[in-house]
């Protein structure tokens, strides 16, 4: 007995410590502590730091897909695809764009399907969570989804643009463990898009502020969400999106119909009503420069060179008020006209945009080319264009400049590019115009006249393919005089104007223009009051000749007002001008449907195979087929292919049609 | 779980407790034991069943005494004989007893999971088992021992290099496309590696491949357990083994490359029939054909110069055990070495750049009785091994050998200046090798476990409890020793001078050095509750509870990324249960109920069921009374779950992390840089650990005692496995979080099996023998987007199954190209492949990719072997095999010139006649033969024929004789001269031969290009000394 009460206490003094070994169960597969001070998505938000982030990530997309301006071919190639501006090399990206050598297979750089949902899923997520920051006050958390709601309406209408009617994401998400099958989801209607993206930026517009800071001024504001509907509704309302029976065809999965099937024309009047709570809130001015003895000066005119502006040009300098929005000469929260803009940083897309603009004798890249169509497009400094005032021989293509016969022309210049508008001279890189540089540290680069004559450094000759403007013009807009980017001299921080306030007036213009005469709408405004909107000259008036006037141009004739088509022509033509390099022709020809028409005309400039010495110079000037960007749009084009990668993950979608 | 844990605790409490007294009468017994020819036989083990404790050994003279009660069990048991058991009630005074030489034996026993041993009869799942005696083969990991060797193991050695040179396995193929795939290893029944182990100090290994064997480890079990236990002494004199093997390792197939003009006269013609300026002139050729000017026209052979023909190995192992009643130690010791095949001798460095292997291994198993019911056994094993490595890795070594011509650069330029070529980064093997400096890695590893086991048959007859904790930690120390040269380029033209044209491409770096650490630690304790009891005598009754957990941390390479300092944790409530009637009908209950740390909370437990049964027709009477030849026939069936959950690299998968990512400005000029975060991964709710669905019907036969059969046919479902989802549509917005789910799904069925048959003609005894192993997969679900054309996906085929384009052979003319269907890979010429329109849309482009063939790793494994013994001789020899395996080749040496100046040509694609030649080049259209092995030749590539497809598709099975094995045992009366029992000497060859139809490299290696370290060949010659 004794030996087994012996080895009893043997045994359990050695097993003891094995038993005690094994801790707690649940405790022991428990891994919580480990992740007590790490971000989790529930945590994340309580705290300040990580809701700003989560906001300041979300719209990092602003900075490239959802860029128009993007010159890296993340926010899609829009500014090199319509008829104004090509850009070389890169892969003959351009050719590729003007040339529709895209499919839903193959969509060259236009990826937005694949990167903007991303913002708007994280904008809804930061909906769903952000009442948790107890660390923001009411208003702050208020100011942030709205931010928010602005970021996903914003991607929605640049993916709506692109591909017609979206699939839309629910409000409380997905939930990442539902089938593939339940997360196949079909497209909506257009009307039903356009009605959610609107409610998102009404729900922005009421809880941000009407200003911003200008360490803040890239975020959104009341205006420029309002700003951002107003193009939204004028959009649906335009000849694309409003009874366009050439869309009947397109159903989704279910077999409903996605576009309207009837025009309604009371679209425009909420397009105008929503453009006219921008201008009603009485904050944006179109910007103005004071009037200067040295540049570009308008003729003299009775009415507008005596009155001070809106009325007239006595006080400003058209040329600068025009060209100082884009060179950087002005800040942005200095600029009134200014009503959104984004990618502030000074290492954007500006910086390259200069970088391919600046001719190759001057250390840039000489890769951008602006079309014979552009430049014929300009208006004659006295506001007639320029196959009027051939008709009286004011303007004449032959001859060149002697230096001393034209205001503000140096020598050797075609005839064709005297008298024009000030908004030309700002825009565009005649052959022969002089480039500043004022930064250069070395003599020789300042103020060279560069021609793009064959057997000179910036022509065809000593260039490959892509370092010389193809249709021998170049482009000035968003150069900024001091700019150089080689030895000792710097480039001047642009700004994007995303939206600007003549954006603003001219749809406003637009959409009153399309109402019948006589017939009358109600609508509610913004501030909730309901206003009457019609067909009214005036009010149309008010958008058009303040852009025109600011350009140093006469208002247009009364019987231009008076008459809807006329007017129509009109309209379009100033946008060509006044947003010309802006990514907003692309899309304007594409909603107007004038893109068949416009979009199949032959690219021209001049002829980049004379030389300086030939006896023929003059040929130089002598409107050339480019056959190296041939150009082709068919009826499938008016809306981009849904990706192929996307139609085999997602059943229920359905293809635009033609693709 | 908690409740459950108290429950087994305090069990465990009043167990101990109980100790009750057990009386029986207790006499001496006496007897000697020795062999079939009467020779006693000294040191056997005679012990009582069930009580290990008492055990004394025989003497000199073949006797023992011990006390017994009158109701036990003997237990003889001595290396290399069948262990015997004479019940006490059956002696009448001093017996003799004869043990039997250990054969093929339905006594056989084998370790099963949990550590426990089963007699192979009663078995009920698919257990493997191996002689140890055959894996003895001079490499040094044991893995390489497995393929052929072991029943149900389907694996493949990619590289020879000294230290790396392991094979990649898996248990009856690799079931599951998920992230962990591989069998769980259990040394002395606790998770360790495989590779180092020391192979003798194997006593038992088992492969347990069927639900019912591998329940009880629940969550862990899925992709099949290795049992392994190392030996233990045994009480009886002091047994010394001294083992030394010497070993010449050559290299096998390797590939050989071609000379300079054969490259040169190649390159022109590759240029020519392209309608290209050949490369190099007639005076070009003759240069190189008279060695003239061995700067620019160097004409080099590097495998020569870098490669030696082979390199030595050898192995010393000492091991001692024995013991007495109250301890009994096993303790071993053993060094490993092995060269690399570098050729480093005659370089002028005071340090050697050759890699180089070095291994010390120990192992030191002690067995204490602490009182006559208590066991206390303590385990220390580990070793050390010291690596040395050329500091450019071998995959860069083998490439520039395939990717350097015999003229791009000479070994040294006649003005001692260095070459290079390319961009810098690319130098001659022979630089990489001697003049970038090295590296040493160096491992260490310590593996302690304490077992105490507590007999309770105070309480209940049969009733055991064993208490086990491990403490295993390694670290790994890798420091860099580098430095580069300087380099130089010489144009291919000399100035006017005569002189070389040299250009300096790279600047010299000193000699730098780095350092590297891994490393871990893991906790292992385990509690199990054994019982087993006959009881009428037909009704045989055990039962199994185990606990464990198990925590293994990673402690060195902590980066900022929390999941990786938190520990791995398995814990598990595993049991079994199993009844035998008569040994004939027989049934088994398993279950694991197991936990993983790596999901959420409430979901990280799993019950895992097994049942299986089995009914041994043989022992029925009729059976017995008709065909007493049938020694057993059995039939066995098995149905589990089992469970994998190493789902994925990523831990955690149930939780979102959230990290610092892009930012937007807000301000003007840059001002206001928010620092942006975002979700990086997206927790997925609901995740569980992958399941396996596991069937397996065996039968196992033995007639005669000489034809002993087994075989198993098994399916399992794999469910739930473990994906990132890739097909989240765009529009969800969620593409980029890519979270995971238990989407996959795949079967794997097969047949594994085993036959052998021994007799003995004369004084010849021998064994035939052979295995095989086969498994065919079928992707069930997979994530995946749907495709049109269903061949092109996963989904439906077997899985990594190659896929290309279907080749038709060579294009005749130009007419058979105008009319096939366009190929759009480039322009085609005659003489270019000619492939199928699969989707017949007219155009052969990436929709004409169709699976074929089988997989790269082999579907079918097998092997077949046999051992003869005569007098004092005996003999083994082992033929290894694979089929159903399919490679494509491809790359730099075998597509020729796709690299223009790089890549060299192997001899295989020289010969004329192996390729299409046009009749312009050759004035004989005779050689514009369709068949060829080569299409048309072409220069820089081209993208229709340097395509995958059936065209170079190669064959990857093959058939080795992987082991030859001659051994001479010394007379006794010559050995005990030199005091020892037992001297042996042997031979082996390891890998001598292979056969292939495929015969560029090795197609086990299942390179693409041959770039890779050949699988060695070798000789070895041992010695074995037993005192």
């Amino acid at each position: 007995m004794k030996r087994y009460y012996k080895n009893l206490i043997l045994g359990i003094a050695v097993l003891s410590p094995m038993v005690f070994s094994f801790t707690s169960c649940s405790s022991y597969l428990d891994v919580d502590k480990y992740f007590d001070d790490v971000l989790t998505l529930d945590t994340a938000f309580t705290k300040r730091v990580y809701a700003e982030g989560f906001l300041s990530n979300a719209f990092e997309v602003m900075e490239d897909e959802v860029c128009d301006m993007s010159t890296g071919g993340l926010g899609g190639y829009a500014l090199f695809a319509s008829d104004d501006l090509l850009r070389m090399g890169d892969g003959d990206l351009t050719k590729k764009y003007q040339n529709g050598e895209y499919s839903a297979s193959n969509t060259l750089t236009e990826d937005k399907w694949k990167r903007v949902y991303e913002p708007v899923r994280k904008a809804t997520t930061i909906i769903y969570y952000i009442d948790n920051c107890k660390e923001m006050t009411m208003s702050e958390r208020a100011d942030v989804k709205a931010q928010a709601y602005f970021l996903r309406a914003y991607a929605y209408w640049v993916l709506l643009r692109q591909y017609g009617p979206l699939p839309l994401i629910p409000d409380a998400g997905f939930d990442i463990s539902m089938t593939y099958e339940q997360l196949s989801v079909q497209r909506n209607t257009l009307d039903e898009c356009v009605n959610n993206i609107e409610q998102d930026f009404l729900k922005a517009a009421m809880n941000l502020p009407a200003v911003r800071t200008a360490n803040n001024i890239g975020r959104p504001t009341r205006g420029a969400a309002l700003a951002a509907r107003a193009r939204l509704l004028l959009y649906a309302a335009s000849p694309l999106y409003n009874g366009n029976e050439d869309m009947f065809s397109l159903k989704n999965y279910d077999g409903q119909k996605l576009f309207p099937e009837e025009y309604d024309e009371a679209k425009w009047a909420r397009a105008a009503a929503a453009a006219k709570d921008v201008i009603n809130m009485k904050q944006y001015e179109l910007y103005v420069a004071p009037s200067t003895e040295t540049t570009v000066i308008p003729p003299l005119n009775d009415t507008y060179s005596t009155l001070n502006y809106p009325d007239g040009w006595a006080d400003i300098d058209p040329f600068e008020s025009y060209r100082q929005i884009f060179n950087g000469a002005v800040a942005v929260s200095k600029n009134r006209e200014v009503i959104f803009t984004r990618a502030n940083d000074p290492e954007n897309a500006f910086g390259d945009l200069l970088n391919l603009l600046m001719p190759f004798s001057l250390s840039g890249n000489n890769s951008i080319a602006v079309t014979q169509k552009q430049v014929n497009a300009y208006y004659m400094r006295d506001g007639r264009s320029i196959d009027d005032a051939k008709t009286t021989g004011d303007y004449q293509e032959l001859g060149f400049t002697t230096g001393t016969d034209y205001d503000f022309l140096p020598p050797n210049v075609s005839l064709q590019y005297a008298n024009r508008e000030p908004r030309f001279y700002a825009s565009i890189a005649y052959n022969g115009s002089i480039w500043e540089c004022e930064s250069a540290s070395d003599a020789k680069f300042r103020n060279q006249q560069i021609f793009y004559y064959k057997d000179l450094s910036d022509g065809k000759l000593y260039n490959n393919a892509d370092k010389f403007p193809v249709t021998g013009i170049g482009m000035k807009k968003y150069y900024n005089k001091e700019d150089f980017r080689g030895a000792g001299g710097y480039v001047v921080v642009k700004f994007e104007a995303a939206i600007r306030y003549a954006d603003v007036l001219l749809w406003y213009a637009e959409a009153l223009n399309e109402l019948k005469t006589g017939k009358s709408y109600t609508i509610t405004a913004f501030t909730g009051e309901d206003v009457t909107i019609s067909r009214d000259v005036e009010q149309m008036r008010y958008g058009m000749k303040r852009v025109r006037v600011r350009a140093g141009l006469p208002d247009l004739a009364d019987n231009i007002y008076n008459d809807p088509d006329a007017f129509r022509a009109s309209l379009k033509h100033e946008r060509q001008i006044e947003f010309f390099a802006e990514s907003k022709r692309y899309y304007d020809l594409r909603r107007w449907k004038d893109a068949m028409v416009q979009e199949n005309m032959p690219i021209t400039g001049c002829n980049v195979d004379i030389t300086k010495g030939d006896l023929l110079r003059q040929d130089f000037y002598k409107e050339t087929v480019i056959t190296t960007y041939p150009k082709l749009f068919l009826p499938s084009m008016y809306l981009w292919p849904i990706p192929q990668y996307e139609l085999t993950r997602n059943k229920r979608l359905t293809q635009n049609p033609g693709w | 779980m908690e409740n459950i844990k108290r429950i087994i605790c305090s069990l465990f409490l009043m167990l101990i407790c109980a100790f009750a007294v057990n009386a029986q009468t207790v006499k001496e017994i006496r007897g000697i034991v020795t062999d079939v020819n009467n020779d006693p036989l000294t040191g056997v083990s005679v012990f009582i069943k069930n009580q290990p404790t008492l055990v004394t050994a025989t003497d000199i003279n073949g006797r023992f005494k011990i006390k017994a009660g009158q109701y036990d069990i003997l237990v003889l048991k001595y290396i290399g004989f069948t262990i015997k058991e004479v019940p006490v009630s059956t002696i009448k005074g001093e017996i003799v007893i004869t043990m039997d030489e250990e054969s093929q034996n339905l006594d056989e026993v084998v370790v099963t999971a949990g550590g426990m041993s089963q007699r192979k009869i009663t078995l009920t799942g698919a257990i493997s088992t191996v002689n140890i005696k055959t894996m003895k083969v001079p490499t040094g990991n044991i893995s390489n021992a497995l393929v052929g060797n072991v029943t149900g193991i389907i694996g493949r050695q990619t590289t020879g290099e000294p230290g790396e040179n392991n094979t990649e396995f898996w248990i009856r193929g690799i079931s599951t496309f998920g992230a962990n795939a591989k069998a769980l290893v259990l040394v002395d029944g606790i998770e360790r590696s495989l590779d180092e182990l020391n192979v003798e100090d194997i006593e038992s290994f088992s492969v347990l491949k069927d639900a019912s064997a591998t329940a009880i480890y629940g969550s862990r079990g899925a992709n099949g357990v290795l049992v392994i236990n190392t030996k233990r002494g045994e009480a009886g004199k002091v047994n010394i083994n001294l083992k030394s093997e010497e070993g010449y390792n050559t290299r096998s197939r390797t590939p050989e490359f071609t000379d300079g003009i054969t490259y040169a006269k190649m390159v022109n013609e590759a240029r020519t029939t392209r309608y290209q300026d050949p490369i190099y002139s007639n005076q070009d050729i003759e240069i190189i054909g008279r060695n003239l000017d061995t700067d620019l026209f160097p004409n080099v052979n590097w495998s020569d110069i870098v490669l030696k023909n082979g390199a030595y190995n050898n192995r010393e192992t000492l091991s001692l055990s024995g013991g007495g009643t109250t301890a009994r130690y096993y303790v071993s010791g053993s060094y490993f070495k092995e060269d690399g095949m570098y050729d480093t001798a005659q370089k002028s460095k005071k340090y050697s750049t050759n890699a180089s292997y070095e291994r010390y291994n120990y192992r030191t198993n002690v067995d204490l009785n602490i009182t006559q019911t208590t066991l206390l056994k303590i385990g220390v094993g580990g070793y050390l091994t010291n690596e040395t490595k050329p500091r450019m890795s071998s995959s860069d070594i083998w490439s520039s050998l395939s990717n350097l011509t015999p003229l791009t650069v000479p070994r040294m330029y006649s003005n001692g200046l260095i070459p290079t070529y390319g961009d810098g980064n690319t130098m001659n093997p022979e630089v990489q090798l001697s003049q970038t400096g090295y590296l040493t890695k160096w491992e260490n590893k310590v593996e302690t476990n304490v077992t105490l086991e507590q007999d309770l048959k105070s309480i209940l007859s049969g009733l055991k409890l064993i208490g086990t904790f491990s403490f295993d930690t390694d670290n790994t120390n890798i420091i860099t020793r580098a430095k580069n040269p300087e380099l130089w380029y010489a144009d291919r033209r000399r100035d006017s001078q005569g002189n070389l044209v040299m250009r300096r491409v790279k600047e010299a770096s000193l000699m730098k050095q780095s350092s590297e650490s891994s490393g871990q630690r893991r906790y292992y304790s385990e509690l199990k509750l054994n019982y087993e009891k006959i009881l009428n005598k037909d009704h045989r009754i055990s039962s199994l509870l185990m606990y464990y957990q198990q925590e293994k941390t990673s402690t060195v390479g902590i980066t900022d990324v929390v999941t990786t300092s938190i520990p791995y944790r398995n814990m598990a409530l595993s049991g079994r249960l199993t009844y035998g009637y008569k040994d004939r009908y027989l049934t088994d209950f398993n279950f694991g109920y197991t936990g993983s740390e790596n999901f959420e909370k409430g979901k990280r437990f799993g019950f895992f069921p097994a049942i299986s049964a089995a009914w041994v027709i043989s022992e029925e009477p009729f059976i017995q009374d008709n065909f007493y030849w049938l020694n057993m026939f059995k039939v066995r069936y098995s149905y589990g779950e089992v469970g994998n959950d190493q789902i994925a690299s990523e831990r955690f998968p149930y939780m979102s992390f959230i990290t610092t990512s892009a930012s937007y400005n807000w301000g003007e000029y840059g001002s206001n840089n928010v620092q942006g975060y975002r979700i990086t991964t997206m927790g997925s709710s609901n995740l569980t650990w992958e399941k396996a669905q596991k069937h397996n019907l065996g039968v196992d036969l033995v007639i005669g005692n000489k034809f002993n059969a087994t075989v198993d046919f098994f399916k399992d479902i794999r469910r739930d496995i473990f994906m990132q989802r890739s097909q989240m549509p765009y529009s969800t917005g969620l593409q980029d979080l890519r979270p995971y789910a238990n989407i996959g799904e795949m079967e794997s069925k097969g047949v594994d099996g085993t036959t052998s048959f021994t007799d003995k003609i004369g004084e010849v005894g021998f064994t035939l023998r052979g295995n095989f192993t086969y498994a065919k997969t079928n992707v069930i679900n997979y994530d995946e987007a749907d495709n049109a054309l269903p061949y092109q996906m996963t989904k439906g085929y077997r899985l990594n199954q190659t896929r290309g384009l279907i080749s038709l052979g060579l294009f005749e003319n130009q007419e058979d190209i105008d009319t096939s269907p366009t190929q759009t890979f480039g322009v085609c010429l005659p003489g270019d492949i000619k492939y199928k329109d699969v989707n017949g849309d007219g155009l052969v482009n990436e929709k004409d990719v169709v699976p074929m063939g089988y997989t790269t790793v082999p579907c079918f494994v097998y092997g077949a072997g046999i051992s003869l013994n005569w007098r004092a001789f005996d003999f083994n020899i082992l033929f290894q095999g694979t089929g159903k395996s399919d490679f494509f080749i491809s790359g730099k040496s075998v597509y020729p010139f796709i690299g223009s100046e790089t890549g060299n040509i192997l001899k295989n694609v020289t010969n004329p006649e192996d390729r299409w030649i046009s009749r312009e080049i050759s004035n004989d259209p005779a050689t514009e033969n369709i068949n060829a092995m080569l299409p048309r030749l072409s220069y820089g590539g081209n993208a229709n024929n340097y395509r995958n497809s059936t065209y170079w598709k190669k064959d990857g099975s093959y058939l080795r004789m992987k082991n030859l094995e001659f051994g001479y045992n010394i007379p006794r009366e010559v050995s005990r001269k030199f005091f020892a029992e037992n001297v042996r000497v042997g031979f082996i060859g390891y890998n001598l031969l292979v056969f292939s139809a495929f015969d560029w490299w090795d197609p086990e290696i299942g390179s693409s290009d041959g770039a890779a370290y050949p699988i060695s060949k070798t000789y070895s010659l041992n010695l074995t000394v037993n005192f």
